[in-house]
């Protein structure tokens, strides 16, 4: 039996259909249509899943779409700085390389800016603890934390997030 | 510009960002299991709970009961429809699972639910019941039960054990010798995908959406499993996310699932669980090394033996065989070496990034480190005394070899001057500090390839190549490399991968992809610029008519000949085409006359580092510092430095990333990487993220990676060695190295854990 759930994404408010049962990882990827959310474990292990739900980073595959009910989401999709401009985290990303195979990715950005959006001035161990929840296999720790860091620096100087 | 994109120095690339970046950073990356299908049916595996045994009876009355349940396929089913899969070249393992009731390990496939939902197919799955005679399992090395059979001929990969000279006798003459036992673990790949696989037939023809890294190899050994012709299978994996050889040789699941679809007359889609892709996909074997090293006491190694063990399956002789490595690396006077592999009830091993070198040049580095504590000699300058430009085995020549020069940038980049020698003699606060060094080396490997090229009127560039972006930045590569030969820039190109209708491109593993792609590119582009400078010199008007071709340049859009120039776009209207495409085949010296009509079959022939009149490796050094805390033996990586020369540099930028992926990696087969096993009843015990341990974040402090200048024009036509699996192949060593500066504890079995240093 499905239920109708309706939460905002990116944003948007839906109405969505779904089986209670379903996680909200599986519903932003199949009912959501919204792919950029990885799932690298379905276990609560490794962050690819990551998204922002009512301001705080969540792993979606811990959490049921139901649960989402009147909740307000933030995806990977819905990250830019203006039409067709990479956010700033995604901008900062691309220039250290902290993307490699790229499928932690998204789960790091998302995690990235709760992040910032709770301490904008982070120090590089705090970043380190921060996002050690999101695994990444290629490992590109080193360049991860030198875009999170750098990202900071320019809301530093006045960007926004 | 900043530290991820390194200032080229000689014989290196731009350091561009990755063509497909902003694809990644905003979630538009397409892995196979994000496409969107229309009607697809949802598979999960049902898998053994022993090791060793037989299937008697499965009860799925239960598991047809749930709603939305489709089909449920078992040992049986497939007969007649599938042919049993191989062990070899692209395939992972004959292991049959629903062919046969013979169960050959933990975990092993016993039945597929196809089903409506995922979830209703995971509900089934979980209510499948089955019935098994149980037979008492080996799980690996000193079990009752196994069998240890030689390595040399066991498998066509590994035909002898390399030796030179008289090994007893050099041995005897030493003045100082090691003689000790190393290991390492079963470490699992765990890339941050999921594996998956998507079938889709339509109107005779399969399309199978997998990450892989062959899909050339796996369109052909799919093919025949299902009994199809090749041309009627398309593999399609345009990202891939992370593989580190997982992904290399195809796993029997694939073509079950593109028979549960054929058989469904719908699409299939299995997402299986991180649990179960421990026990149906690969992994590291477990090896076992014994090494002998006698020296004299001015440094010089007269003798060296390595002797390893390694884990395989019943069936299967998968062989790591290190030795051929080892035996290469320095200058020691008599080798001797073997190998033996130990045949137990558990899955097929295979490839996980640089295979034989990660276990047995612990091994090697290890002793060396030893020897050099045993001779009173700082470990660099022992390096340096048994260095050498010609390999022992059959005193072929390095075709380069930066060895020492890696090693002395790397150490004053490091500060390895600061280090006192005593154990123990360097602290901060609580906390002990060691550092250690070792060598890391890769063969660098070559395999036939093809490229198709196009370059349109107005500037664009297509390349498109069977390759596969698996992380390394291998589009990024090849499309400098098209850049820079038809003087177009970087943004103006294009690159398709990852498709087994592109021409095809080997297999993504032994580190060839950059020199195998960017040799086929650069003899598809050179194609194309001998069309272009035909034309140039041959019209009867043109600005660079009557000239010869090989005084021919071009850049920026433009032929260029000193000041006489002419616009590409000129010489291409001029010729009466509005494009030229150029089709190359690339086939490495001493490639046999059927390379490429292989490469087209699925059949690789890699041209290994050993082969040919001079040896060809890439070589780097690596400095690590450790901080041990004095009360907890807590162990943390404070800094990392390696130094690395690879030939020719495509691209700084990719190349850092790659190299320091690996390090990352090396410390994580150093202290956390171990999939643990119940000996009892041969099962792994570690099956998720929580406990196999990977580094994260928080483990990691400073990496610096340092690309030395090396030039080679030896290896292939791009002048490049393979890097992707030369970063982690000598941090565990060095680690090793370190914590003995720290604590004088010498840990010869990986990983190196707490308990080990209390
Ligand atoms: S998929 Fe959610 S934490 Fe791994
Ligand atoms: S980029 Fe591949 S897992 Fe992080």
């Amino acid at each position: 039996m499905k239920r109708l759930v309706s939460m905002t994404v990116n944003g948007e408010e839906i109405e969505l259909a779904i089986p209670p049962y379903r996680t909200l990882l599986d519903v932003l990827r199949n009912e959501g249509r919204l792919t950029g959310t990885k799932k690298g474990c379905d276990v609560g292990d490794c962050g690819a899943c990551t998204v922002i739900m009512d301001g705080s980073p969540v792993n979606s595959c811990l959490v049921l779409g139901i649960e989402a009910e009147g909740a307000t989401i933030e995806t990977i999709e819905g990250q830019h700085a203006g039409p067709d401009l990479p956010h700033l985290i995604q901008e900062k990303f691309m220039d250290h390389g902290g993307a490699q195979c790229g499928f932690c990715t998204p789960g790091i950005i998302m995690m990235t800016k709760a992040l910032l959006k709770e301490n904008p001035n982070p120090t590089e161990s705090e970043v380190r603890f921060a996002i050690a929840g999101n695994i990444c296999r290629c490992t590109g720790y080193a360049k991860i934390v030198d875009a999170v860091l750098a990202a900071a620096e320019d809301l530093r100087k006045g960007r926004t997030l | 510009m900043n530290e991820a994109a390194p200032l080229p120095k000689g014989n290196m690339g731009e350091p561009v960002a990755r063509i497909d970046a902003r694809l990644k950073v905003t979630g538009d990356a397409r892995y196979p299991a994000d496409l969107p299908v229309r009607d697809v049916a949802h598979a999960v595996l049902v898998t053994s709970p022993i090791a060793r045994g037989r299937l008697t009876q499965l009860h799925t009355e239960a598991a047809r009961a749930v709603p939305g349940v489709l089909d449920i396929i078992a040992a049986g089913d497939v007969d007649g429809e599938l042919e049993r899969p191989q062990f070899g070249n692209s395939g992972s393992t004959s292991i049959a699972p629903l062919h046969d009731r013979r169960i050959w390990h933990d975990g092993q496939i016993v039945a597929l639910v196809v089903a409506e939902t995922f979830e209703a197919a995971s509900e089934a799955a979980a209510l499948v019941r089955a019935d098994f005679q149980a037979e008492e399992p080996s799980s690996g090395f000193g079990s009752p039960g196994i069998e240890i059979i030689p390595a040399a001929g066991a498998s066509p990969l590994y035909p002898e054990n390399p030796e030179a000279g008289d090994f007893d006798a050099a041995w005897a003459t030493a003045e100082i010798s090691i003689d000790e036992t190393y290991s390492t673990p079963t470490q699992h790949h765990n890339p941050m995908e999921l594996f998956s696989t998507t079938a889709s037939w339509f109107d005779g023809d399969v399309t199978v959406n997998e990450s892989s890294q062959n899909v050339t190899g796996w369109k052909n050994t799919l093919a025949r499993q299902l009994k199809v012709d090749p041309e009627h299978v398309r593999v399609v994996s345009p990202y891939v996310g992370g593989a580190f050889g997982s992904r290399g040789p195809m796993t029997p699941r694939t073509a079950i699932i593109a028979h549960a679809a054929r058989r469904l007359g719908r699409p299939v889609r299995c997402v299986v669980t991180r649990k179960q892709a421990y026990t149906t996909q690969t992994y590291r074997a477990e090896t076992r090394h014994h090494i002998r090293m006698g020296a004299m006491k001015d440094g010089r190694i007269v003798a060296f033996r390595h002797e390893g063990w390694e884990l395989t399956s019943r069936p299967d002789n998968y062989v790591v065989g290190g030795t051929g490595t080892t035996a290469r690396m320095y200058g020691y006077g008599a080798v001797e070496t073997k190998v033996s592999l130990v045949k137990a009830d558990r899955n097929t091993p295979s490839y996980m990034r640089s295979p034989p070198e990660t276990p047995y040049v612990y091994a090697l580095e290890n002793a060396m480190d030893e020897m050099a504590v045993a001779l009173a000699m700082d470990p660099v300058e022992f390096r340096r005394v048994n260095d050498t430009m010609t390999e022992p085995i059959e005193g072929k020549p390095f075709s380069s070899r930066s060895l020492m020069e890696c090693y002395d940038q790397a150490a004053e980049a490091f500060g390895w001057n600061r280090r006192t020698r005593g154990i123990g003699s360097m602290r901060d606060g609580d906390w002990l500090v060691g550092m250690g060094c070792a060598t890391a080396v890769y063969p660098t490997n070559v395999a036939p390839c093809t490229a198709r090229v196009r370059l349109t009127a107005d500037g664009r560039i297509r390349v498109q190549s069977g390759s596969h972006e698996i992380g390394t930045g291998i589009r990024t590569v090849a499309a400098q490399m098209a850049a820079e030969r038809l003087g177009a820039p970087f943004w103006s190109v294009e690159v398709e991968m990852g498709d087994s209708s592109l021409p095809p491109a080997p297999v993504s593993g032994g580190s060839t992809s950059t020199a195998s792609v960017c040799s086929a590119v650069m003899k598809a582009c050179d194609a194309i610029r001998a069309r272009l400078f035909h034309a140039a010199v041959t019209a009867n008007d043109g600005p660079l008519s009557g000239l010869a071709p090989a005084d021919l340049g071009i850049a920026d859009g433009r032929i260029v000949a000193g000041a006489r120039v002419e616009a590409v776009a000129n010489a291409m209207e001029r010729m009466g085409v509005g494009e030229i495409e150029e089709y190359a085949e690339f086939a490495p010296e001493g490639s046999s006359a059927d390379a490429i009509a292989n490469l087209y079959k699925g059949k690789l022939e890699m041209r290994m580092g050993e082969e040919g009149a001079k040896v060809k490796y890439a070589f780097g050094a690596e400095f690590v510092e450790v901080r041990i805390h004095r009360l907890t033996r807590e162990t943390r990586v404070s800094r990392l430095v390696g130094a690395f020369a690879a030939g020719r540099i495509m691209n700084p930028r990719t190349a850092r990333s790659q190299l320091m992926g690996g390090m990352i990696w090396g410390v994580g087969c150093a202290l956390h990487e171990a999939t643990e096993m119940d000996r009892h009843s041969a099962r792994y015990v570690n099956t998720d993220l929580q406990d196999y341990l990977v580094p994260v974040n928080a483990d990691i402090q400073d990496v610096k990676v340092i690309l030395v200048e090396e030039k080679d024009t030896d290896v292939n036509p791009a002048g490049v060695k393979g890097l992707g699996e030369l970063g982690n192949v000598g941090t565990p060593a060095a680690v090793a190295s370190a914590v003995y500066h720290a604590t004088g504890k010498r840990i010869r079995d990986l990983p190196i854990r707490i308990e080990d240093l209390l």
